[in-house]
Formats: structure tokens, C-alpha cells, sequence
């Protein structure tokens, strides 16, 4: 009698334990804090591929493409920390809707710009918005509210000058979110978006989040 | 073995009326469980209603074709043995002519009415910003916007790969999100900054084309709160597949009302920027690339 009444206890918390041990690891296994690991990007902006100064590509097909370089195929930890670091090299074009020229999504809806103003002079500082005119090309990630303008390279700047632009934004779940420019930056194709806008590896690009 | 009796022309009708009529109920029990997720605004309910109808209608017409070529075929196809030859050709048969052409007439002119009816009456009701034809009697009640007894102005821009939205009556803030207050009449004016784009509220039921240089105007009133998503529907480009938004939003005028104020904030800086508002826009500068 006592046996069988052991044993019945001890299936009941058998049962029990594998239950509670079930639903522990359900928990410990749901989705952490936002701020997960933080991850560097480092890009570059030029006017045409062959004029590349970090990350050459001398067998590229379109060596006259503006591009982002090295690579606009970017994988990155989901909910994480991104910073970016963009060394943009290329003129400005302008943008078609001045209103992509405000910083959106970053932390602090802001991007912090080394540049050379139109006297020559270096300068830095934190930028909220950009003169829409001035604008070179966009980084932006729509899916997850980034938006950010790069300001093109000052006409009177040194040759070979480059404005160098940090930011930081955070990703969410795992999926492949689309990025791209929203400056017609695609000199000589219809309305300036063809060609290099219309191809990945250029000024097309996704953002693989996993 | 006795040799069955020829089918009279009643029989034929017997056989061929009853399989009509069952396939017409069940083809309209099916109708009645489709439910198209279109009726968040008053235009998109009708729509919705006028679509039920017209294939109310539709059914019984191709059912009643299906049974009899079916039919047809069964019955009277040629036996193994039997001669090829053409069947007797008929002659008269008045009245069967002026029903199938009155009938055929009859319906085609119903639904000629009810489609262009539903068009007319819901652009014309909302021109005049009529709020009793436009607000649904079901259409929630919002805040304090809804009494300014106007539609509301929202220009829809698009540009590869994305639409922003721009409201003229609140200082021309652009947005890149759009939320609507319930039971207020909405004028779309939709517009492209390069290609054809096409402006897609599936839950709204609106889509109009967005044109560079064109102001695509129509008219939608929200009914229900809740969210909405926005796609392009016209092949636009690589990125065309991720030119979407699911967060439009139907909300309460009061929660319009504080949403507009927050972007106005948020994008006072980049507004002193804007061009002025315009039915459409040939933005510059474009130093190079076009």
C-alpha cells in the first residue's frame, strides 16, 4: 500500500517538475532586452566605382556606377546595437523631396558629420537636418524609421576630401529589410533613377537581420 | 427490351432547370461568406455591397451557361454508330428571342446603373463635404475635427521607394505615416515625385495613380477605427515589392488631433525646407543626374 501510494506521489512531481521545467525554459527562452550586441559598419560612399580610395573593385562591371562600397549586402545581429560610420566622398546632388534632408530613427534623431565647410575649413558637429540641396545620397532603412542624409562633399574642399558621418540605430526582429537612396543620384539614367539605383551592390542594398 | 420514350421539350427543361437552380443557391451561399476586408471607409463598404450584388446577378447567368453546355454535351452528343450530320436548323422561336434579349438587356442595364451610381454618388456626395451621405449612420464619432464639417486635405506623395504624406491644413507637415480621423470626409490628392507610382489603402478600398505633375484627386471617408496598410500597385522599380506601410491608422479625431500636432513638431525643422504646398511638384534643385 505504501508503495503504490510512493509511487503516485512521485509521478505527481515527476509530472509536475517536467512541467514547471518546460515552462522555465519557455521563458528563459523568450526575447531579451531591446539593446542586445552592438555591431560596426563601416561603409563608403563614391561618384563612380573606380574612384574607390577604401575598398577598391577593379574587376566591377560598372566602374563609372555611383556605389556604396564595399558591400550593400549588410548582416547584423537582430535587436542590436548598429553604428555606423559612412566616409561619403561624393558631391551633392540634392534631394528630390527636401523633406528626406531631417535625421530620422537614430539615436537622438541625430548623426554627427566631420566635414569641410564652403570656406575649406574642417569642421564637426552633430546634425539634426541637412540643407536638402546639399545632400549627396541618403543611408535610410525604411522599414525600421532610418532615414539619414549625407551631406555631399563642399565644391571648395580639397580633392580627395572626405566627410566622414557616424550614427547609431537599432534593429529589431530578424528579417531582410531593404535599404537604400533616396537621392536620384544615378548621373545620366532617366530622373536619375535607373542603373546603379536599380541594382544591388550599388545604391541598393539590404540589411539581413539574424 | 422496350425502348425507352423520347424526352419531351419539358423533360429537357425539368433536367436542365433543377441542377440551375440548385448550382445558383449554392453559388450564392458561397457569395455570402466572401467578405472583402474593404470597408473601412463608407466608399470601400460600397463598394463592397455593389461587387456582392453584381455577382448576385452574375451567378445564376454562369451557372444557367455551364448546365446547359454540360447538358448539351451529355445528352445530345453522338452515339457510336450514329450518322454525322447537322441537326435541323430552327426557325421562329419569338418569344424565347425577345426573353433571352430583354432578360440579357434587363440585367446588363442593372448593372451598368448600380456600378456608375455607386461611382457618382459617393464622389459627388463628398465634393460638396456633405456629412450626411458621406458619414456612415455606423461611422464612430470622433473629436473635435469632425465638426469643422470640411474634408480634410491629405496630398499623397510618392517617390521610389516610398509615400510621404503632406496635410495643407495644418501648415503643409509632411509625414511618413498616415493616420485619418473617423467619420471625416478625406480628399486625396495623389501625386509622384519621379515615375508612375499607384497609391493602394487596401482596407480604405481607394487606389488612384500617383503621376509626376499630376493631382490625382478622390475622396474616402474612414468608418471604422483600426489600422490599414498602404503598397504600391504599379511595377515601380527594384524595390517596388517594399514599397509598403502598415501603419496606417483610422483613429478618433481627438487622437488626430494630437498626432498632427506631434508631427508638426517633430518635422518643424525639416518643414522651413519644403516647398511650398502644390497640387504637384517638379522639386529641384538636381545638380546632376537627371
Amino acid at each position: 500500500m505504501v508503495g503504490r501510494l510512493a509511487w503516485v506521489v512521485g509521478s505527481v512531481v515527476a509530472v509536475i517538475l517536467v512541467v514547471v521545467a518546460f515552462l522555465g525554459a519557455f521563458v528563459l527562452r523568450a526575447p531579451g532586452p531591446l539593446q542586445g550586441p552592438t555591431t560596426n559598419i563601416h561603409l563608403e560612399t563614391v561618384a563612380a566605382v573606380n574612384q574607390a580610395v577604401e575598398w577598391a573593385r577593379p574587376n566591377d562591371p560598372h566602374p563609372d556606377w555611383v556605389s556604396y562600397l564595399p558591400t550593400t549586402i549588410l548582416r547584423v545581429p537582430a535587436n542590436a546595437t548598429i553604428n555606423v560610420t559612412i566616409d561619403q566622398e561624393d558631391g551633392a546632388t540634392g534631394l528630390r523631396n527636401p523633406f528626406w534632408g531631417q535625421v530620422q530613427g537614430t539615436d537622438g534623431n541625430k548623426m554627427h558629420v566631420k566635414y569641410t565647410d564652403d570656406n575649406g575649413n574642417q569642421q564637426e558637429a552633430d546634425m539634426t537636418s541637412i540643407d536638402p540641396t546639399r545632400a549627396a545620397h541618403t543611408f535610410a532603412v525604411p522599414d525600421l524609421g532610418v532615414f539619414v542624409p549625407l551631406l555631399g562633399v563642399s565644391d571648395n574642399a580639397a580633392p580627395g576630401a572626405t566627410n566622414v558621418i557616424t550614427f547609431t540605430f537599432h534593429t529589431k526582429g530578424k528579417g531582410i529589410y531593404h535599404w537604400q537612396c533616396f537621392v536620384p543620384c544615378a548621373a545620366g539614367t532617366v530622373f536619375g533613377n535607373g542603373g546603379p539605383m536599380q541594382t544591388l551592390g550599388y545604391m541598393a542594398g539590404q540589411l539581413i537581420v539574424e | 427490351m422496350a425502348q425507352r420514350p423520347a424526352l419531351t421539350s419539358r423533360d429537357h427543361s425539368i433536367r436542365i432547370v433543377i441542377p440551375w437552380v440548385v448550382l445558383t443557391v449554392i453559388g450564392w451561399i458561397v457569395a455570402a461568406q466572401i467578405h472583402l476586408p474593404i470597408d473601412q471607409s463608407v466608399q470601400g463598404a460600397d463598394q463592397a455591397k455593389t461587387l456582392f450584388i453584381m455577382t448576385a446577378l452574375a451567378i445564376p447567368v454562369f451557372t444557367g451557361v455551364v448546365v446547359l453546355v454540360l447538358y448539351s454535351a451529355i445528352f445530345f452528343r453522338r452515339r457510336a454508330g450514329e450518322p454525322l450530320y447537322d441537326g435541323p436548323p430552327v426557325y421562329g422561336g419569338a418569344r424565347l428571342q425577345l426573353t433571352w434579349i430583354v432578360v440579357s438587356f434587363v440585367l446588363v442595364l442593372v448593372l451598368a446603373v448600380l456600378g456608375i451610381t455607386t461611382l457618382v454618388s459617393s464622389q459627388a456626395a463628398q465634393a460638396v463635404g456633405a456629412s450626411g451621405r458621406a458619414i456612415g449612420a455606423e461611422a464612430e464619432t470622433g473629436g473635435a475635427i469632425k465638426e469643422t464639417n470640411k474634408e480634410l486635405q491629405v496630398q499623397v506623395i510618392a517617390q521610389q521607394w516610398y509615400f510621404t504624406y503632406r496635410f495643407p491644413d495644418y501648415g503643409g507637415v509632411e509625414t511618413t505615416h498616415l493616420e485619418l480621423p473617423v467619420g471625416v470626409p478625406v480628399e486625396f490628392h495623389v501625386t509622384s515625385l519621379d515615375i508612375v507610382h499607384s497609391w493602394w489603402a487596401y482596407e480604405l478600398g481607394v487606389k488612384a495613380d500617383a503621376n509626376p505633375g499630376v493631382d490625382n484627386q478622390f475622396h474616402a471617408t474612414p468608418q471604422r477605427t483600426g489600422s490599414f496598410t498602404v503598397r504600391c500597385a504599379e511595377l515601380c522599380g527594384i524595390w517596388h515589392g517594399e514599397m509598403a506601410d502598415t501603419e496606417g491608422r483610422v483613429v478618433s479625431g481627438s487622437d488626430f488631433n494630437s498626432w498632427i500636432k506631434q508631427q508638426q513638431a517633430t518635422f518643424a525643422e525639416i518643414g522651413k525646407s519644403l516647398p511650398s504646398y502644390a497640387p504637384s511638384y517638379f522639386p529641384e534643385p538636381l545638380t546632376k543626374g537627371t
